[in-house]
């Protein structure tokens, strides 16, 4: 039972990571990605790469990921910078379904459908960290400072010429902010945070494959942001937590046939993800109506609004 | 000879891309409904067509349940799921994860049913017929290009002569127009839903006579359809439906160049460079800035 808690316990610190740092481009510069999955893998391929052959240094794996995962992010800021709305949806998705493929085909690097196996514990100043009991509490305290690392920047200056450029890019541009670097260097951050999440699943797991790193995760990860509240400081975490509570709960009910219970999970979380959206598409911490109305746009009007307008989508 | 009878099975699988493409970009242009589920209203019209069939009810009787089962699915979706969260705010990305989930949610009770590996029904149809050396086109081949070729002739006259394929062209710019002229935008909607999901039918069932079904096949096709009607230009059929037949192609005749595994990806490399270098398709109404 402990040590089952423990393992929720790390995964919804990783998975938070993970919708924390979709929440700063969702929430913060209104970038709706679908790839955000891929920067995981990054993050996870890389980190696991660099363990099993360089060293397993938290302080070695971890900035290297980043840098990586920042780099490739590159791929995706070039369309977020070229277009909005459902194009960008778009463009995000075919980047996750083109490095599905390279995490799956490019054999001599991610090993294929089989993954990379053997991957060391993470070392943290010479102690080797494998135990869930001695994992969730670094988990735990990764989640925080990534948690504070984006509050602070959320609140900075860049922080507000981000929200500046989500409500409206014309008026924010008209006040000499540079968009295009603000959006890209928004987008490298939010890669490279999620590329730690990778190294600590990768470490955790000591095996990882690309069924980890697909479009579901990358919805799943959405979905959370959403559900927890989009834009909110505790919103993302509220909702991984939820998200991953959801499938574990059914593993105790045991008139449910055996066979059947991975098939029973998903319907149940594809239809639980369906229902929030109808009841609670504020999300559970969203900021209440009365006041969202007051705000002369909100992130989801604007995610909308160029979905109304074609011309407007398609700078 | 190799090219040529890539060509020919590229068509046939660009046939049955660009229908299911523009029933998607039918529903997405007339509602802005970013409808994933599209891709679970073909499972579950191919899999009604596989029961029927496998249940000795007939071909006709099966593409008839098919096609109710889909329309049904389409507009109980529109009904259920995207109006209830249109009526409060109603984001794109509110829409699209819900979508997201019940694609999920159907695959799963597909697999429950009807188990999670190929099946196949067994017919003449699908043995291939030499053309000339080297080539070899089975009648489904020539029978998917026809239903592509007569549906969209169908869809374009309904578009473009009937009051309610006009109303369903406005109702994308316009919903208020629409109220002014005492038309009822939901019931619109339900009609773009009922006939765009009509039109994944002909290639569910092709895809069962022929390749074979398994449930994950939803999820294939609608990321199919979704780059077909973006490569397209949003808003315009004709183009998903040429966009639809490019990728079949385009995933055909890379296996030239490349191994059958990297055939996704160039189907999404070709809809990554379009966005970047032409972002309103092809054929979008609406020209770059």
């Amino acid at each position: 039972m402990q040590a089952y808690l423990l393992n929720l316990g790390v995964l919804i610190s990783i998975y938070s990571i993970l919708a924390i740092t979709l929440n700063f481009i969702m929430g913060y510069a209104g970038i709706f990605s679908l790839a955000h999955a891929v920067f995981f893998g990054v993050g996870a391929y890389t980190g696991a790469l660099v363990a099993m052959s360089l060293s397993a240094s938290i302080f070695v794996t971890v900035p290297i990921a980043m840098v990586v995962a920042g780099v490739l992010s590159l791929a995706l800021a070039l369309p977020a910078l070229r277009v909005r709305g459902e194009y960008f949806v778009a463009a995000s998705l075919g980047l996750q379904v083109l490095a599905v493929t390279v995490f799956s085909e490019w054999k001599s690097v991610t090993g294929g459908i089989g993954g990379l196996i053997g991957i060391p514990p993470v070392d943290l100043v010479g102690y080797q960290i494998y135990r869930p009991a001695a994992f969730f509490p670094l988990s735990l305290a990764v989640l925080v400072l990534v948690l504070v690392a984006t509050r602070l920047l959320v609140h900075s200056s860049f922080g507000r010429s981000l929200t500046a450029i989500r409500d409206s890019e014309s008026a924010a541009e008209s006040f000499g902010k540079n968009v295009p670097l603000i959006k890209t260097i928004s987008v490298v951050i939010s890669a490279a945070l999620a590329a730690i999440a990778g190294v600590l699943y990768a470490h955790y797991l000591a095996f990882i494959n690309v069924e980890s790193f697909t479009l579901d995760t990358s919805v799943l990860v959405m979905a959370m942001v959403i559900i927890g509240g989009t834009g909110t400081a505790a919103g993302p975490v509220v909702g991984a937590a939820l998200l991953l509570l959801l499938p574990g709960l059914l593993s105790y009910m045991s008139f449910l046939p055996q066979t059947q219970i991975g098939a029973i999970q998903q319907i149940i979380y594809g239809l639980g993800m369906a229902v929030l959206m109808i009841f609670r598409p504020g999300g559970l911490v969203g900021r209440s109506k009365a006041k969202a109305r007051t705000r002369p746009k909100d992130p989801d009007t604007e995610a909308q609004a160029p979905a109304s307008r074609p011309a407007e989508a398609a700078r | 000879m190799l090219w040529l009878q890539l060509t020919f099975t590229g068509l046939q699988v660009g046939a049955l891309y660009a229908l299911t493409a523009a029933g998607f970009s039918l529903i997405f242009g007339a509602t802005r409904v970013f409808h994933f589920a599209h891709g679970a209203a073909f499972v579950l019209a191919a899999y009604v067509f596989y029961w029927a069939e496998t249940s000795g009810l007939g071909m006709v009787a099966g593409i008839v349940l098919a096609a109710l089962a889909a329309m049904a699915f389409g507009v109980a979706m529109d009904r259920l799921v995207y109006a209830p969260i249109q009526r409060h705010e109603g984001s794109f990305f509110t829409v699209f994860v819900a979508s997201f989930g019940i694609g999920i949610a159907v695959q799963n009770v597909l697999g429950m049913v009807f188990g999670r590996s190929f099946v196949t029904i067994s017919t003449g149809l699908s043995r291939s017929v030499k053309l000339m050396d080297g080539v070899y086109v089975s009648p489904l081949a020539w029978i998917a290009v026809a239903c592509a070729g007569l549906f969209f002739v169908a869809l374009l006259l309904f578009l473009n002569r009937t009051h309610v394929g006009m109303a369903l062209r406005a109702l994308a710019d316009s919903p208020e127009l629409i109220r002014a002229y005492g038309l009822d935008p939901r019931r619109l909607s339900s009609i773009a839903f009922a006939l765009g999901s009509l039109l994944v039918v002909p290639s569910a069932v092709i895809t069962a006579l022929g390749s074979g079904l398994n449930p994950t096949l939803g999820h294939h096709v609608m990321l199919i359809s979704l780059a077909a009607t973006i490569v397209g230009g949003i808003g315009s059929i004709g183009g998903a439906l040429v966009a639809g037949f490019i990728l079949g192609l385009a995933e055909n005749l890379a296996l030239v160049v490349f191994e059958s595994q990297w055939t996704e990806a160039v189907t999404f490399a070709i809809l990554f460079l379009v966005i970047l270098l032409r972002p309103a398709g092809l054929f979008g109404r609406h020209a770059t800035r």
